[in-house]
């Protein structure tokens, strides 16, 4: 073969592969988003749709990871049928409600009456606003270590001075975290201390939002501050209202740091939520199948919980509008 | 002058007694294994901080480095489990506590170590496995007639209490294992003491959700008769058989200690009654053996009640009836480690006879005769070579059922028991809810499937399978 002959053929191919490589560059305009878009498609398949079909995969089957001599086969939907069947779980459903409702509910107020009097000038607005954030930037599991000793029998600071107030009333020690019912409310008292920052946060964003003409036309007609919250500040606010609530609601649902690290659950199964539950079935008891059930059942109560919030806040939206 | 005589004598001492410890030569298998380095799994406990002291002087001795990474002990269970299960060999070795043996080499993820033990290129000649104590390593290591870990001490669970603070009441405690402490004594004794307004509670129980599965069971097989012996979890054929009056009674017992102790004491595990009775505020407290040193006899950090204390075993029930029990900890070589060999020198190294009765001094317990039998063990803890005799012929070490299923019965029982120490349930509804859910765990494992009949024998039930010689394992 000549040196021409050979050049030839590189010049070919060098054309041959630019022509290959054209097909998905910019001039074609239904491949090259996908081109685009692969790195990115490739990492959400690997992160989030490949665990979410090998856990449809795993929920269809019997797999014991502390048991690998039981032999694997597929089960259908009985391990739903596991879960829905087991006391615990409408136990831990019922707990994991109570504490997302109460959270949530607490959170919203406190951080929009936050959010309220920030609003206003006040001298040290700055320094305090930064104050309130610090709870929320802690890491929730040192969070919970740190409650957990302020809650120490007989030694944390909250036990003691508590304690001190409540003997001297004649009323003894609060059992903090020794109570059903009072853990449970200690728990959620901590989470509103962690989240409240969270709601003030994107509540304070909303009403930055909100233009001033409103207000200024609710002045001019004489309407009341009760009248004016109602009516302009709430309505204009619901999409600030909308996202907080869904991602708060979220996460309070699947709180876990904070309950294992107080309560672990207890006393008796009194703090014991779905994600505690989860936890215990998936990683105390390794059964794999039932906590990939368990864990697509909670994923359909957040997204129908979701779809309702969404629903209902847009409607009445619409009604403001 | 007197200083530098001291010293001098002090230097000569110390080269004596080097000179007089048992020098191991090492194999030519051995030495080729120099530059190695194996990792180790284990729980922050007090046998293992004793037993990390010599960790320098097997690196000197024979170049081989031991990184160790310790876990809080309620989360090493899980974290063992999921590194085991992945099979990646990061952990050479880990730490088994007696009662996850079943689960852990059920599932395959511990080598057997008799062939290693017989290798005379990698264990020293003077390793001696007969030196164990036979229901100490059958009980600790072995499953399926095989030899998985070996254990490096194992104690029963007992009780801790303040002789002076007995003496002062007008009292005196009886020995360990005399037939006069009994239930009844040890309530009647927590109560005649109690005095909170003083700072001291009769009793530091420990309640928490998650310890039933050690603290409740010595009551739980003290009110058995001796007829039900055995019975205690499941019958001949497996089904579960806790729901009874004894189990009633046992949990009534338990819970009533919740008199002497503050309204916060649900959730209290071994760390909270452990420190009570520290403070000294409490007259007695649950013990592990093997945690008798590091927690209540240690004059540097607890001063409050080091060297006033009685250590005895759990009370006499009822119907005569003692808990036989006992809990340990052991070594076992993951199937996935890619350091065996190295990783089965360090092993046999840290449990030989030498280094066993060496590690007495720092709080570590026995599991040979010779440890059981050396001065250091009398010198520096002197309460244990009364529980020899209890070891080599009372104690059973299944009698805490050890199958795969454990981890969820202990749950089980936990939770309910502990529902009935904060009053949401009685002690009726937690037995009876025990039953239920434990059979489904048995269930759930494959016990009751028509027609299987290859179940496990229940070994507990005839002893003399524990008392055969170590080396005759498999």
């Amino acid at each position: 073969m000549s040196i021409s002959e050979h050049t030839t053929t590189a010049h070919a191919l060098t054309f041959g592969q630019r022509g290959f490589l054209s097909r998905f560059g910019p001039s074609n305009r239904t491949i090259f988003p996908w081109v685009l878009m692969a790195p990115t498609l490739i990492i959400l398949f690997a992160i989030g749709i490949y665990p979410f079909l090998y856990s449809l995969y795993i929920a269809g089957h019997n797999v014991i990871l502390s048991k690998p001599y039981i032999p694997q086969h597929f089960v259908g939907l009985y391990q739903y049928q596991a879960v829905v069947q087991d006391p615990e779980f409408w136990h831990a459903l019922r707990k994991t409600l109570l504490f997302t409702v109460q959270a949530v509910f607490i959170e919203f107020w406190l951080g929009l009456g936050l959010a309220l009097l920030f609003q206003r000038q006040l001298q040290g607005v700055a320094f305090m606003r930064l104050f309130i954030l610090i709870p929320m930037i802690l890491p929730p599991l040192v969070t919970a270590l740190v409650w957990r000793y302020m809650f120490y029998p007989g030694a944390g600071l909250m036990t003691y001075y508590v304690g001190a107030v409540t003997r001297a009333l004649g009323l003894g020690e609060i059992p903090f975290l020794s109570d059903p019912v009072i853990a449970f409310q200690t728990l959620v008292f901590v989470d509103v201390w962690e989240w409240t920052p969270f709601m003030f946060l994107m509540l304070s964003a909303g009403l930055a939002s909100i233009p001033r003409q409103p207000y200024e036309a609710a002045e001019i007609d004489g309407a009341g501050s009760w009248r004016v919250f109602w009516t302009i500040t709430m309505p204009l606010l619901r999409p600030a209202i909308l996202i907080a609530v869904i991602i708060r609601t979220m996460d309070a649902f699947r709180t876990y740091e904070l309950i294992v690290i107080m309560t672990r659950g207890g006393p008796g199964n009194a703090t014991t939520t779905l994600n505690v539950f989860l936890t215990k079935t998936g990683l105390e008891f390794f059964d794999a199948s039932k906590a990939a059930a368990l864990s697509l059942i909670m994923m359909m109560i957040i997204i129908v919980m979701s779809f309702v919030f969404i629903r209902v806040f847009r409607s009445k939206t619409e009604v403001a509008e | 002058m007197n200083v530098m005589k001291t010293t001098a004598a002090l230097a000569a001492g110390l080269a004596l007694w080097t000179l007089a410890l048992p020098v191991q030569a090492q194999t030519e298998a051995q030495k080729a294994l120099s530059g190695t380095t194996i990792h180790f799994l284990a729980p922050s406990m007090p046998q293992f901080a004793a037993l990390g002291k010599f960790l320098p002087e097997f690196e000197q001795k024979y170049g081989i480095k031991v990184v160790v990474d310790e876990v809080p002990f309620e989360n090493y269970r899980q974290k063992s489990l999921v590194e085991m299960q992945q099979g990646t060999g990061t952990y050479d070795f880990f730490a088994v506590d007696v009662m996850w043996l079943a689960e852990y080499a059920a599932a395959g993820f511990l080598e057997p170590l008799m062939p290693y033990v017989k290798n005379t290129d990698l264990t020293d000649a003077d390793y001696d496995i007969d030196d164990f104590l036979p229901r100490v390593i059958s009980g600790t290591g072995v499953f399926n007639d095989t030899l998985f870990t070996i254990p490096i001490g194992a104690g029963p669970v007992g009780t801790t209490f303040r002789a002076d603070v007995a003496e002062k009441a007008g009292f005196k405690l009886p020995e360990r294992f005399s037939p006069d402490f009994t239930t009844q004594y040890m309530f009647d004794a927590a109560k005649k003491v109690n005095n909170p307004e003083s700072n001291m509670i009769g009793f530091a129980n420990i309640p928490g959700r998650w310890f039933w599965g050690v603290t409740y069971l010595p009551y739980l097989y003290a009110f058995q008769t001796p007829e039900t012996k055995g019975d205690e979890y499941v019958d001949k054929d497996w089904k579960i058989s806790i729901n009874n009056e004894r189990t009633v009674a046992s949990i009534d017992y338990f819970t009533s200690f919740k008199q002497f102790m503050p309204s916060d004491s649900a959730n209290w595990g071994i760390g909270e009654a452990t420190a009570v009775y520290q403070a000294g505020n409490a007259f007695g407290t649950w013990n592990y053996q093997d945690f008798v040193k590091g927690f209540f006899e240690d004059p540097e950090t607890q001063a409050k009640v080091a060297g006033k204390n009685v250590h005895l075993h759990t009370p006499v029930g009822p119907n005569g009836v003692i808990d036989p029990w006992f809990g340990a900890w052991s070594l076992g070589l993951s199937k996935d480690s890619k350091n065996k060999e190295a990783t089965w020198t360090f092993i046999q190294w840290l449990t030989s006879k030498d280094i066993q009765a060496r590690a007495t001094q720092y709080g570590a317990g026995p599991s040979r005769h010779s440890t059981y039998k050396s001065e250091t063990l009398a010198k520096y803890q002197p309460w244990w070579p009364g529980v020899y005799e209890f070891m080599l012929k009372e104690t059973n070490p299944d009698e805490r059922i050890r199958v795969p299923e454990w981890a969820e019965i202990s749950d089980i029982m936990g939770e309910e028991g502990n529902r009935v120490w904060i009053g949401e349930i009685d002690s009726k509804t937690a037995a009876a809810n025990m039953e239920k859910r434990m059979t489904e765990a048995m269930r759930k494992g494959g016990y009751y499937i028509p027609g299987r009949d290859d179940l496990p024998k229940q070994q507990w039930r005839d002893l003399t399978y524990y008392d055969r010689l170590p080396s005759s394992w498999n």
